[in-house]
């Protein structure tokens, strides 16, 4: 949906969707963090942040680019894909008697979270803000070059 | 309880449908998006893997929270640099974007 769809706009909003069911896989593997920081960051900032983009550069986008593939690539894109799908998943599936089942008791509580991050991983974090700042920064002296 | 290869599949079949969306698709926008699934389907991954390890651990979870980070710093620069290439070329089809080729 998020690929296919004729206009850029629809795109986005099945993309959105989509990430909402990612955070609906989160909660199920008991971490509600993630499900919350992947609705405020994905939903929240991504999707709105694509949405401005697209309406920036609208008009040839709606027109010109109809962005549909030719015949040959298209079947060459997707036997590559479904392929590497496919496999991966048999990989799995093969494997899925010696996988680990599922631990009975979850028992992670979000509190867990910080302590680690904060002890165990310092270091990332630090990297991290420097990471953000500096993209932010490019983000901006890129978008305001001028002709 | 759901099996740990269920999750696996559905990242498998995401990252497929994220390099599908890289290797076809024309604009630049799309791409973007192939690319944000494509992360997905790791992270996916990353919190299946946590939370079936005996006992469970939330080590994973903070990777996955890195990653979320650093995706969206990868948005942000990615969405600067098909602004930049629109207003420069008037165009945002990576096919047509070929200034650099000699």
């Amino acid at each position: 949906m998020a690929l296919q769809a004729k206009e850029l706009i629809y795109g986005a909003v099945a993309l959105a969707v989509s990430f909402i069911g990612i955070a609906g896989f989160f909660v199920f593997l008991d971490a509600p963090y993630l499900a919350m920081l992947q609705i405020a960051i994905y939903v929240g900032a991504i999707v709105v942040l694509i949405l401005f983009t697209i309406m920036l550069v609208r008009r040839e986008v709606s027109e010109e680019l109809a962005d549909r593939p030719e015949h040959a690539e298209g079947a060459a894109g997707l036997w590559l894909a479904g392929l590497l799908a496919v496999s991966i998943a048999g990989v799995a599936a093969l494997a899925g008697p010696n996988l680990p089942t599922e631990p009975q008791s979850a028992n992670l509580p979000v509190s867990d979270l910080g302590p680690v991050l904060a002890t165990q991983y310092p270091i990332p974090l630090v990297i991290l803000a420097l990471l953000m700042s500096a993209a932010l920064l490019g983000a901006l002296v890129l978008a305001k070059v001028e002709k | 309880m759901v099996a740990l290869t269920s999750y696996l599949i559905v990242s498998a079949a995401l990252l497929g449908i994220g390099i599908y969306g890289l290797s076809v698709k024309k604009n630049a926008m799309r791409i973007l998006f192939a690319i944000e699934i494509i992360v997905n389907a790791a992270n996916l991954n990353f919190a299946a893997f946590t939370r079936y390890m005996n006992p469970p651990q939330v080590s994973g979870q903070v990777i996955v929270f890195y990653s979320i980070a650093a995706a969206a710093m990868e948005a942000a620069v990615g969405l600067a640099l098909i602004l930049v290439a629109f207003r420069l070329n008037s165009t945002i089809d990576v096919r047509k974007l070929n200034k650099l080729k000699g």
